[in-house]
């Protein structure tokens, strides 16, 4: 097993490791990091609770190895809206009641927050099809999804004028 | 005045612990990491039932780094028991590491601890166990079968339990009755699977002879008190603490072998010790649940009146019976509730919890009562077609309209709305119940209107585990309210708060007694050191029982503060009122002191006290269930589209009415009812946990267990009755569970109106509904 | 659920690339966007010493080469759905993509990795089967293209060698006029088939000169069926016989049955799907 030397940036700290090439890049970034908003629900690429942004993209951490980020900027729940949680998602999930237990909610927000901007980008406010089906790949097991699609529908409609 | 303090009880709060779960500040199992850790990996059984003949740990000797390995021979008698002290149960016991014989696949065989995770499970990988094959009890129906051995030496059959219930004349009833109608209905195996597995980490620090227990539990006390009975430890010096829990279900409602078992690998090893449940384990080997089969022979009148109900209830409930509710809880809940919310005095009922070589089962929300539901109200709607009557006319003149109500079984039910709720969802689906109607015509298309109508048993007490003889024996919640010297709130709750919202509504609910705003109470909870002896939170007790803990002991504040309010401002202390942080002399707004500065009087400047008045502003509360508990009521009503020729079928509406009395925050009771419905949906149409013949898992991965996905699910329509119960102190009723009851029922019961046929079992995979419309496609 | 040990080594050229799996030969696996093979790792179904990252290699142009529509290895499904090759030549193809996986999945996954994981239910082995598309693979002694109905040999089979990877597919472009359709059906969205059926009508004027139809999930590699083929070529848009198609077709395959569907169900469904897929490509194409 050779270790292969890999210079991670995560929510702008950059830090140069030592990795074994085996390290899901969930673990690096709770471990190496001290990063607890990286939940790991599956470990085989079937909940969403372990997304994160790589180069601003959603990726799942349980499905990347560490040593494949060298270079790469990658970004998690902590880097949204802080400890306040003010991201207009954050803010709109706790509004709509997006969230119970919270340990899938990490990966929901880092999903839904480029889906969020696109629409706003776009100006327009999509279906509960359209939401829902962006959502697929995250299992939420407490709130039946109602709360999260509410959210995602409110942070668009906030941000875009005419919202609900 | 009110306006500066409206009540708070009733308001749509947002929830104070979202900040922490939103931003990722929670601190889950996995999040707490000691230095020094060893990192534990099961070695667990292939096969579903065979004698250990060895277990080899040679590949260990060169693996180049340390390794510990722990068998069932090291772990002297250490084990799980969960038994009911009657006659008609045999024992068992799970030792926490196989001892001789395996029974179920994904048994735990062997720890092997190292100093990185990943480690550990290659290490794990090096351990082999050579088994003897055993003659495996896969079906209820081999079970059943006197020929094949029972899996536990010296029983006298397959039955962990067979125990009968009864109430009235059932003779006089069929005898009575104009229509028979027998009938066998299904639910299939299931796995709980909360987002969050399971975990456990244990240190011992030998300075104060402390040993800390941090497990992703829903219940710290009763972990607590099973490692110190089980390790011969003093309770005093074990500290349980369950940490923010990602999802429970009732799945972490139970005390598990690895919680023990962590904890004597922490004092053995004297580091502090790490198991973190995967996926696979967690879906293999944590629990599962369901898994009925159900008789039901109904007597009913020429006039559409139920008379009785005779019921044959067998729950294949795996490899062992579970702490603390043991492998008689769900064949004793299905047969306790299959009366429902219906007005009949007769009735028998037998029920079995069958020993095969599967993963045990145990709590699941709604427990067995999703399953009763779905075999009660299909039951219903295939006597309503067979009698020729409308459904949800025919639950209306059988449904209880009286309360107080003394059913079959003298169980005494509060007041509900039963019927209410009845033609209120008989108006919200008029033109559903009509377009159904319509789509008969076509072989196409067909859609179809499903009803279930159900009572629940909530706040369980301590008379029904005495009952029942339940080894969780108790069922109080107790909450400790402390005022600071500041004025701010501490509430130390037996609680733990795993999605609920708790440290808000328990916060709603203390304010609204001490007249202070809920930002300033700090709820703990989920800590044996901070919180005082109780039950946790399973059995949708939370609302009623720990909201109710809450307000007593914060009314014993309130009192408090009232006298001493009364004392310095010479008032009446029956004058006193408390709101916005004031405690005013009623009728006066000029007249008040600040209720900051009675808690410094009372807690720093004692030397004013009134005579004889102790310094300190703290109380506890320790609330019980009434004696049988209070019944919330629901209908759950589903609408479903069935492309006939292909089976796919779409949910295009689900609703819900529901009384759960008072209501505490309407944001987290629709949350609770959304959530369990969506549940429920998984279990009535995804859900299943697969075994082959030689109980091998086939459903070991996401791939293959589904549950429920944004898209397959509709938003969810929730309306409100409320009743208030007189037997809690705040009218609550529970409503944690409620909703994952009756999605089954009533989506079968859609698939039945819409095919013109009668459907048997769970779940309605494409596949299903294939079958069961293979007569429009003019197939059968 | 973690990895066992491999050494990682990120390849900048293709040479360099297989090199380096000529070297690893049995042992040695390209990774690219890691949505098959990891998940297979993390549960130790799969263990290869030695992961060759291949994620920088230029492999991911979508562009006529002759006459053949090149999709790279390192094309990512997303961008299916908005390329107009894709659109323009072959429609099954494009309605086959909504079909995959969930959107983070669609993001990373690539065609190189789909095709050479072979899940007996995914979508893109169907569609290569479907349009006789030719896969390239590549190793250090040299590059061959493999007929896709000769390249998936059982669930999770292909006709790889050791050190050989898979650079891109070659989807042959239609002669003329085309018309095409893909159906399937899951448990949930984005689940893998239950069945589904893919299918390209050629066709001058109304009449349906040439055929090609496939179904997913129903065995353990994409099955054709020269019979339905047949049966199709000379038959009209207006009344391309899709009932009787999808008889045909149901009544050639014999399907597994499982804990996910009955065998039944599965031929039931090659019934139905057969019937609507043409039906769909007939009516597309008569539009």
């Amino acid at each position: 097993m050779t270790m292969t030397e890999t210079t991670l940036t995560v929510n702008g700290q950059t830090r140069t490791l030592d990795v074994e090439p085996r390290r899901l890049l969930a673990d690096v970034i709770r471990q190496e990091f001290d990063i607890a908003g990286v939940h790991i629900g599956c470990a085989h690429g079937a909940c969403g609770c372990c997304t994160v942004h790589i180069d601003g993209t959603p990726r799942l951490s349980c499905l990347t190895f560490a040593v494949q980020c060298d270079g790469r900027d990658i970004k998690t729940v902590e880097s949204l809206g802080g400890f306040d949680a003010t991201h207009v998602l954050q803010l709109a999930f706790k509004s709509e009641h997006g969230l119970q237990c919270g340990y899938c909610t990490p990966g929901f927000l880092m999903t839904l927050v480029p889906y969020v901007e696109e629409n706003v980008a776009r100006g327009t406010l999509p279906s509960d099809e359209d939401i829902r089906e962006a959502m697929s790949g995250n299992i939420c097991r407490c709130t039946g999804y109602h709360g999260i699609v509410a959210a995602v529908r409110k942070a668009i409609g906030d941000q875009i004028g005419g919202g609900q | 005045m009110k306006a500066e303090n409206p009540r708070q009880i009733g308001a749509r709060v947002q929830r104070f612990e979202d900040t922490r779960l939103l931003s990722g500040a929670a601190r889950y199992i996995d999040d707490i990491r000691l230095p020094n850790t060893l990192h534990l990996s099961f070695v667990r059984a292939q096969v579903a039932h065979g004698r250990i003949l060895e277990i080899d740990t040679f590949g260990l000797e060169d693996i180049g780094y340390p390794t510990w390995v722990f068998t069932g021979e090291d772990i002297g008698n250490l084990s799980m028991k969960a038994h009911q002290d009657y006659p008609e149960m045999q024992y068992s016991e799970q030792p926490l590491l196989a001892r001789d014989v395996v029974r179920f696949v994904g048994e735990p065989v062997a720890a092997v601890l190292a100093e990185d995770p990943y480690r550990a499970e290659d290490a794990a990988e090096l351990v082999f166990v050579d088994y003897d094959p055993l003659p495996v009890v896969g079906t209820m129906d081999q079970a059943r079968d006197a020929s094949i051995p029972p899996i536990f030496e010296g029983w006298k059959n397959s039955m962990f339990v067979e125990r009968q219930m009864k109430g009235g004349d059932l003779e006089a009833a069929r005898a009575q009755a104009a229509h028979v109608i027998r009938r066998t209905y299904r639910n299939q195996r299931q796995a709980g699977v909360p987002m969050e597995c399971r975990g456990v980490v244990a240190h011992y620090t030998p300075g104060d002879r402390m040993l800390t227990v941090w497990s992703s539990t829903q219940m710290p006390h009763l972990v607590r008190t099973y490692i110190a009975e089980e390790l011969d430890l003093p309770e005093a010096r074990i500290r349980v603490i369950a940490p923010d829990v990602g999802g429970g279900f009732g799945i972490k409602g139970q005390v598990f072998g690895e919680e023990v078992l962590v904890a004597w690998l922490a004092i053995k090893t004297g580091r502090p010790v790490k198991w973190i449940e995967d996926r696979r384990e967690h879906l293999v080997a944590s629990l599962h649940a369901r898994d009925h089969e159900h008789t039901l022979e109904a007597y009913v009148s020429d006039d559409g009146r139920l008379l009785g109900l005779w019921a044959d209830i067998s729950v294949d409930v795996g490899a062992y019976s579970t702490f603390p509710f043991t492998a008689a809880g769900d064949p004793g809940m299905a047969a306790k509730v299959m009366p429902g919310p219906y007005d009949f005095q007769a009735y028998e009922a037998t029920f079995r919890g069958f020993a095969t070589n599967k993963c045990p089962i145990g709590t699941y929300r709604g427990v067995a009562r999703p399953s009763a539901v779905f075999s009660q109200e299909r039951l219903m709607d295939d006597i309503a077609r067979e009698i020729g009557m409308d459904p949800i006319a025919f639950r209306l003149r059988n449904v209880i309209r009286e309360f107080p109500y003394k059913n079959v079984l003298g169980f005494t039910y509060d007041p509900g709305s039963y019927a209410e709720s009845l033609e209120k969802i008989r108006d919200v689906l008029a033109d559903d119940i009509a377009a159904a109607e319509a789509s008969k015509s076509s072989a196409t298309t067909r859609t179809g209107v499903g009803i279930a109508c159900f009572v629940e048993q909530t706040a369980h007490g301590t008379p029904d585990f005495t009952r029942r003889r339940v080894p969780i024996e108790t069922g109080y919640i107790s909450a400790r309210v402390e005022m600071q010297p500041d004025g701010t709130v501490v509430i130390g709750l037996g609680l733990q708060s795993h999605g609920q919202g708790l440290e808000t509504t328990m916060a709603q609910v203390a304010a609204d007694a001490l007249g202070v705003l809920p930002e300033t109470i700090f709820v703990r909870h989920g800590d044996t050191l901070t919180s005082p002896y109780s039950m946790g939170t399973w059995g949708s007790r939370g609302g009623p029982l720990g909201g109710g803990a809450v307000h007593m002991a914060s009314m014993q504040i309130a009192e408090k503060l009232k006298v001493l309010a009364a004392h310095e401002m010479q008032a009446d202390k029956d004058a006193i009122t408390l709101y916005g942080g004031r405690a005013y002399v009623t009728d006066n707004p000029d007249r008040f002191v600040e209720i900051r500065t009675l808690a410094r009087h009372a807690l720093r400047n004692v030397e004013n006290l009134p005579e004889g008045m102790i310094p300190g502003l703290e109380a506890e509360f320790s609330l019980d269930g009434p004696r049988d508990g209070t019944y919330a009521n629901a209908v759950h009503a589903a609408v479903v589209e069935i492309d006939v020729p292909t089976g796919k079928m779409k949910l295009k509406r689900f609703v819900v009415v529901e009384d759960c009395g008072t209501i505490l925050n309407p944001l987290v009771v629709d949350g609770q009812v959304r959530g369990g419905v969506v549940q429920g949906i998984g279990s009535a149409l995804f859900e299943h946990f697969v075994y082959d013949a030689e109980c091998q898992p086939l459903t070991t991965s996401f791939a293959d267990y589904l549950m429920p996905q944004a898209p397959e699910i509709p938003d969810i329509e929730v309306h409100h009755i409320e009743t208030p119960t007189p037997l809690t102190p705040l009218g609550a009723k529970g409503l944690g569970e409620g909703g994952a009851i009756g999605p089954a029922a009533a989506i079968a019961n859609a698939v039945s109106n819409a095919l013109d046929v009668e459907v048997s079992e769970t779940p309605l995979k494409a596949s299903a509904i294939w079958h069961l419309s293979a007569h429009l496609r003019g197939e059968a | 659920m973690r990895p066992s040990a491999f050494d990682y080594h990120k390849a900048s050229t293709l040479d360099q690339a297989l090199a380096l799996l000529a070297e690893f030969g049995d042992d040695g696996r390209p990774l690219a966007g890691g949505q098959s093979l990891v998940p297979m790792m993390n549960l130790r179904l799969a263990r290869p010493r030695h992961l060759v990252d291949i994620n920088a290699l230029p492999l991911d142009a979508i562009e006529i080469r002759g006459d053949a529509l090149h999709i790279g290895a390192l094309v990512r499904h997303e961008r299916y759905f908005t390329d107009p090759l894709i659109a323009e030549h072959f429609p099954a193809f494009l309605e086959a993509v909504h079909w995959i996986g969930h959107p983070t999945i669609r993001r990373h996954g690539t065609m190189g990795g789909s095709v050479s994981h072979a899940d007996p239910t995914a979508e893109l082995p169907s569609v290569c089967v479907l349009h006789d598309a030719l896969i390239v693979a590549a190793s250090a002694s040299g590059e061959r293209r493999i007929p896709a109905t000769e390249f998936f040999l059982n669930a999770y089979v292909t006709a790889l060698e050791p050190g050989e990877m898979v650079t891109a597919v070659e989807f042959p472009l239609p002669s003329g006029p085309t018309s095409g359709a893909f159906m399937e059906l899951g448990e949930r969205v984005g689940d893998f088939a239950i069945a589904g059926i893919g299918v390209v009508l050629g066709h001058d004027g109304n009449t349906i000169t040439s055929a090609r139809i496939v179904c997913s999930g129903a065995r353990l590699v994409p099955v054709r069926s020269a019979d339905v083929e047949a049966f199709l070529v000379g038959r009209t848009l207006a009344d391309p016989g899709a009932q009787e198609a999808g008889r045909i077709f149901s009544a050639a395959i014999d399907p597994v049955g499982d804990h996910a569907a009955s065998a039944a169900y599965r031929k039931g469904l090659i019934k139905e799907l057969t019937r609507r897929c043409i039906a769909h490509a007939a009516g597309k194409a008569s539009a």
